[in-house]
């Protein structure tokens, strides 16, 4: 048995191209999925302690009048029997200017089954109530704190400001970067005195909001997990296409090493080596191969993952205010998962080989004709195979049909799947029918018609890297354009929103004088005031019909000036803007895509909306595109909102008269009402901020495309690599019968030039397909609101060239190895077989 | 409501805990060594003179303190009803270590429990607090006069505005619970129809077999100030199952504040109280554990239709379970022979209805009982038994 074993791995010693091969892949394919599930997993684990903590979970209480909560708010809500409890939240700088979240709590009062209550004992409590107190923190936020773990229990770091922190307790159930600890403690931190952040209590505990106080049900406030669940799946998605295209290196390595082995084998079984034995031999080797390249796959994952980690915790925490360890944390879980992972990808690619090799028969002889009519029955079973998977995305695509709009993420990744492989499984099928139409019609040019023949014989070993060729490039080519896409719609969209020269943020006690005292300035044109609510929209009304929604949306105020009408953009209107923007200074709402597309609605309908304990009927006027937003918004003309709804001021946009000089302006406003550094923001700033996020998020999503399209090169590099040698054999009678070897390189890179090219080419509709099914099918499902689609052919070409340049680059190697080799040897070699 | 750090903490709130052994060595720890944290904490000691209206009120140089209400009523057909309300404090930190008043920071610890309680309903309620002993406006405390004790809405305060007068002697309780059981409540007045009455030596609790003047272990007395209003006439409505009653009744109220509070040989306690139908009340409790020769501590108190008090030595008090129920899980004395033969008393006390387990932080028995004659079963009283540690 073992030296069976040993005779088949012997093989990998006179290959050791082969192995090297089949290791890359799995190594590839494997580390670009342990990479991101080791980002996945650590990003969940952060939502779940995040969504333990008080921040989530928790109603909350508010005051109507926008000022500050204080102890004396809550000791009247306490005595009144209100069971509420004080939160302080703020951040404190520490000495190495990291940004932490600082939580000050009474855990007498915090309704239970925080994770943060902690089992402890009695000195616990007191230790946590009483002078020094203590600072609970999770361990990986001690890096920020600049403290080794070892000392961390008990010590005392320094703030940016001087101040020292309490004793500190590592508290692993602990959201990172997130301070807790007692209210006390934290008022004297954060220097606020009496006043507190928000009240909480457990989820339904009041029936009503207090008089004079706002409450906002937990339900409403969403959680990190639920928000950034799209974005997760993007990555998975991306990283499944990584480990296919992985496996598809692997699949072919195994195949050609079976291939070659296929005598080693005969010799074997008539040695007495039994069918099951050798089949049972086959996949030992798989598993050997398989745990050293998924154990090195998974290394690199991990590797991988901490590279990206920083880039991905910053996207989720500026996209959705997640806040995501800046460390990994892989339970056992992870690794068995990564290993599983990575050895059934690997048993799926290497059943073929299993099945042959247990199918073998001992007399058989390798005809490559014989070989040719099992690839034609190969090619019937792809092609309806590949029927079978375009009916299946059709499935998907009816049952997705008659969902509810936003909803089937998880379908809507199927369909894309389905387009993707149906799209693989198809190009072996018509690559042969070209080639077939190719020989007809170049009957008369020998060369040519030897070239096309040539191909067709290679076309079997070729199909596995080309169809990998093909989903990484639809793959480029579908994400590429949406990215491009979303970046031209959104900063049209923030150039449209974005039309005031500054904004400001007075505080709501200062809000009327500061708009006055604004209106008579003359550098200052027009303002632009903004006020919010929160409200529930209880029904709709369409042609007299009312349906119950129950639904919280924001209510949101927007002046519509002379600056902002002409650029808004609207997507759906009822009789053109005009009559919109007149109906919505009569009072008619605006609602955005997510609101419309969630609900069904549309312009001419009726809302019925309540917020502050007012009822009103609103008709809708307009559909708006709101890219970025999580929640359903409805839009109402300022005044209306602060008549009608009482909403809170919010901010006031300044466009400036010309000439007018916003620094100036702002110096004037500052020393006028005594505003925060923070309170006036330049409207270039905003943008600036804006597009950086965005940009951050697609780098992440364009590295791993860009990933892919590697390993899709890597994968025809290998299989071409792979069949080099052989290949040289059947090109020596040409060169015999009086070729050049120029030209017969030549002929060898126009041959895969030509096949990448088709590929290329099939690519380019399969991706257009992908790019729709983006951001018509997975956007509006994961973010609820649907992109236009944008084609780049710039892009494209530059694709198409990619894929010509990679088979190139592919079939270079080779071709520059033939035109050096003496013709002798190319005889010699005809000779030995 | 989950508050996991309570409960520990509680051990040491509550005289009535259970104190095992492991638990009592957390209890020692706890209090970053109760030995030398001991002499910080001022001392309950015989001789010490009870003063009203100051000692109504709290004595935050203690380590532990509370005010302590059960009242035995009935409803207008004459159905029995059962009520507690108790306001417990706890220091955080010894006199010299308090901290600067400053918002939030905190050396008080306040805990309250309340439970409604008839036939097979017994509703029971926990809440904490916070507060600074230089202030008395927080969310709980207590005034001595014009008295006030409360935890949010709850509270037990004088209807007298007088404050020169006895503002201790007319008394209301108002305490409501909403929960996803349902609401349930109280709104009484208390009129006490005799005096106050001191336990022990002028007020002097002695709590273990040598407690007193000598010096137990972490050189402290082992006792407590102690006394009681037992002579309470209420009248008022009660909120169960969302239905409100009319009721009336008699209660009892017990102050009690100490540093030192049990021994570590002591396990638990039975303590009860009792209106007799004769006039007299009796107060008589065992400690399990920390009697002489290692056997339980009794004491208590015969008190005179008058409110004249006799304290009963260890010996005058013959106390047998004489049947127990299983309760949440625990097999508790539900059944009691109760005997001082000093003053001819031989009853049977027993509580109509076992299931009267305080789910709280720390959780304890705590119910009406009924006293009859052993012999012929005539009914010769009703009352209040709290058991712990069991």
């Amino acid at each position: 048995m073992l030296t069976a074993l040993a005779t088949l791995l012997s093989h990998y010693r006179r290959h050791p191209g082969q192995l090297a091969m089949l290791l890359l892949g799995l190594w590839v394919a494997s580390a670009l999925w342990s990479g991101v599930q080791a980002i996945n997993v650590s990003a969940r684990d952060s939502y779940a302690r995040a969504e333990a903590l008080f921040s989530t979970g928790l109603d909350r209480l508010e005051r109507r009048d926008d000022e500050p909560l204080t102890r004396d708010d809550y000791l009247a809500l306490r005595r009144a029997g209100l069971p509420v409890s004080p939160l302080l939240e703020g951040e404190v700088e520490t000495a190495d200017g990291n940004r932490l979240t600082l939580i000050g709590i009474d855990p007498l009062t915090l309704p239970g089954d925080s994770a943060f209550a902690t089992a402890g004992s009695t000195d616990e409590l007191t230790g946590f109530l009483t002078s020094p107190w203590q600072t609970r923190l999770a361990p990986d936020s001690l890096a920020a704190l600049g403290v080794a773990r070892g000392e961390a229990p008990g010590s005392t770091p320094h703030l940016a400001e001087g101040q020292r922190l309490p004793p500190l307790v590592p508290t692993p159930s602990l959201p990172p970067d997130t301070l807790v600890m007692d209210i006390a403690a934290a008022a004297r931190l954060l220097d606020r005195g009496t006043t507190l952040s928000r009240l909480v209590t457990a989820p339904d505990a009041l029936a009503t909001a207090p008089d004079g106080f706002v409450l906002t049900r937990a339900d409403t406030l969403v959680e990190p997990g639920q928000l950034t669940q799209s974005f997760h799946l993007n990555l998975t998605a991306m990283a499944l296409l990584a480990l296919v295209v992985g496996l598809f290196i692997v699949q072919a390595a195994l195949g050609l090493a079976l291939e070659q082995r296929l005598d080693l084998l005969r010799t074997l079984r008539a040695l007495g080596v039994s069918a099951r034995r050798l089949v049972g031999l086959l996949a030992l080797e798989l598993v050997l191969l398989g745990l050293v390249g998924a154990l090195a796959g998974i290394v690199s994952g991990v590797w991988l993952a901490q590279a990206l980690l920083p880039d991905v915790a910053a996207t989720l925490a500026s996209l959705y205010g997640a806040e995501v360890g800046a460390q990994l944390y892989l339970p056992w879980h992870y690794w068995l998962g990564g290993l599983a992972v990575t050895l059934g990808g690997l048993f799926l690619a290497g059943s073929g080989v299993l099945w042959r090799a247990a199918r073998l028969s001992v007399l058989g002889l390798g005809q490559a004709q014989a070989w040719r009519a099992g690839f034609h029955r190969q090619l019937r079973r792809l092609a309806l195979a590949g029927s079978g998977v375009v009916a299946l995305g059709l499935a998907l695509w009816a049952w997705l049909a008659a969902q509810p709009p936003g909803e089937g993420l998880i379908a809507g990744f199927g369909l894309v799947a389905a387009l993707l492989l149906a799209g693989a499984l198809w190009l072996p099928p018509l690559l042969a029918l070209g080639l077939a139409a190719l020989a007809r019609l170049w009957r008369r040019h020998p060369l040519a018609q030897w070239a096309v023949a040539d191909l067709q014989l290679q076309l079997p070993r070729l199909t596995l890297a080309m169809m990998a060729l093909l989903i990484a490039l639809a793959a480029n080519l579908g994400i590429g354009s949406m990215v491009g896409g979303f970046r031209l719609t959104f900063l049209d969209w923030l150039d449209q929103r974005l039309v005031a020269d500054l904004y400001l943020r007075p505080p709501p006690a200062q809000f009327d004088s500061v708009e006055a005292w604004l209106g008579e300035r003359s550098e200052v044109r027009e303002t632009l005031p903004t006020r919010h609510a929160e409200a529930t929209l209880r029904e709709a009304e369409r042609d007299g019909a009312a349906r119950s929604l129950e639904r919280p949306v924001s209510l949101y105020g927007i002046t519509p000036g002379a600056a902002l009408v002409p650029h808004w953009p609207l997507l759906d209107t009822r009789q053109g803007r005009e009559a919109a923007w007149q109906a919505f200074r009569g009072g008619a709402a605006f609602v955005n895509e997510q609101l419309a597309i969630a609900e069904g609605l549309s312009p001419g309908d009726r809302l019925i909306v309540e917020a502050t304990g007012r009822r009103e009927t609103l008709p809708v006027a307009a559909i708006y595109p709101d890219y970025g937003n999580t929640r359903g918004e409805v839009l109402l003309a300022t005044p209306q909102l602060a008549k009608r709804f009482a909403g809170t001021p919010s901010s006031i946009g300044i466009v400036l008269a010309a000439g007018g000089r916003a620094e100036t302006l702002s110096e004037a406003l500052r020393q006028r009402f005594a505003l925060g550094s923070d309170s006036l923001v330049d409207q270039r700033e905003v943008k600036r901020v804006a597009t950086g996020i965005f940009e951050r998020t697609f780098t992440i999503t364009r590295a791993l495309s860009a990933l892919t399209l590697g390993v899709a090169a890597l994968a025809l590099l290998a299989s071409l690599l792979a069949q080099a040698r052989s290949r040289r054999r059947q090109l020596a009678p040409l060169w015999a019968l009086g070729v050049p070897r120029a030209r017969l390189a030549t002929v060898q890179l126009a041959q895969l030039g030509g096949a990448a090219l088709a590929t290329g080419l099939l690519a380019v509709p399969l991706g257009i397909g992908l790019a729709l099914g983006l951001v018509a099918v997975i956007n509006v499902a994961a973010f609820g609101w649907r992109l236009p689609l944008h084609l780049f052919p710039a892009e494209m070409a530059m694709t198409l060239a990619t894929a010509v340049g990679v088979a190139l680059l592919a079939a270079l190697l080779p071709a520059l190895r033939l035109w050096r080799t003496p013709p002798r040897a190319l005889l010699a070699e005809e000779e030995a077989t | 409501m989950r508050q996991p750090w309570i409960g520990p903490l509680l051990l040491t709130a509550l005289l009535l805990a259970g104190c095992d052994a492991s638990q009592e060595t957390r209890q020692n720890t706890g209090f970053a060594g109760l030995g030398e944290a001991a002499g910080d904490f001022a001392q309950a000691s015989p001789g010490t003179p009870l003063r009203f209206p100051i000692d109504h009120g709290p004595h935050p140089d203690y380590r532990i303190e509370w005010w302590y209400l059960t009242a035995n009523l009935e409803n207008a057909d004459g159905e029995p009803l059962g009520l507690q309300w108790t306001l417990f404090r706890q220091a955080l930190v010894p006199p010299d270590e308090r901290p600067e008043p400053a918002p939030w920071a905190a050396d008080q610890l306040w805990m309250a429990h309340f439970a409604v309680s008839q036939g097979e309903s017994h509703r029971v309620a926990e809440r904490f607090a916070r507060s600074h002993s230089a202030g008395n406006d927080g969310q709980a405390g207590v005034r001595a006069a014009p008295f006030r004790a409360w935890l949010d809405d709850w509270q037990l305060a004088s209807r007298v505005e007088d404050a020169a007068s006895d503002t201790f002697a007319e008394l209301s309780l108002s305490a409501h619970q909403d929960d996803d059981r349902g609401r349930f409540g109280a709104d009484i007045t208390l009129d006490a129809e005799g005096p106050l009455v001191p336990h022990g030596e002028d007020g002097f609790s002695q709590k273990a077999a040598d407690g007193q003047g000598s010096l137990s272990s972490g050189s402290m007395y082992s006792g407590s100030m102690y006394y009681s209003q037992p002579f309470w006439r209420v009248d008022g409505e009660v909120t169960l199952d969302g239905e409100t009653q009319p009721v009336t009744g008699r209660a009892w109220l017990d102050r009690e504040w100490s540093s030192q509070l049990l021994d570590e040989r002591q396990q638990g306690w039975d303590w009860f109280s009792l209106h007799l139908a004769s006039g007299h009340k009796l107060m008589a409790f065992q400690l399990r554990g920390g009697g002489a020769a290692g056997g339980d501590y009794r004491s208590g108190t015969w008190i005179t239709p008058d409110g004249s008090p006799t304290p009963l030595s260890p010996g005058a008090i013959q106390l047998e379970p004489l049947a127990t129920a299983t309760v949440s899980g625990r097999e508790v004395p539900t059944r009691w022979r109760l005997e001082v033969p000093s003053e001819g008393l031989q009853l049977v006390v027993e509580a109509p209805h076992a299931e009267r387990w305080m789910a709280t932080s720390v959780p304890y028995w705590e119910g009406a009982v009924v006293a009859r004659d052993p012999a012929s079963g005539e009914r010769l009283g009703e009352g209040y038994l709290e058991m712990t540690g069991y």
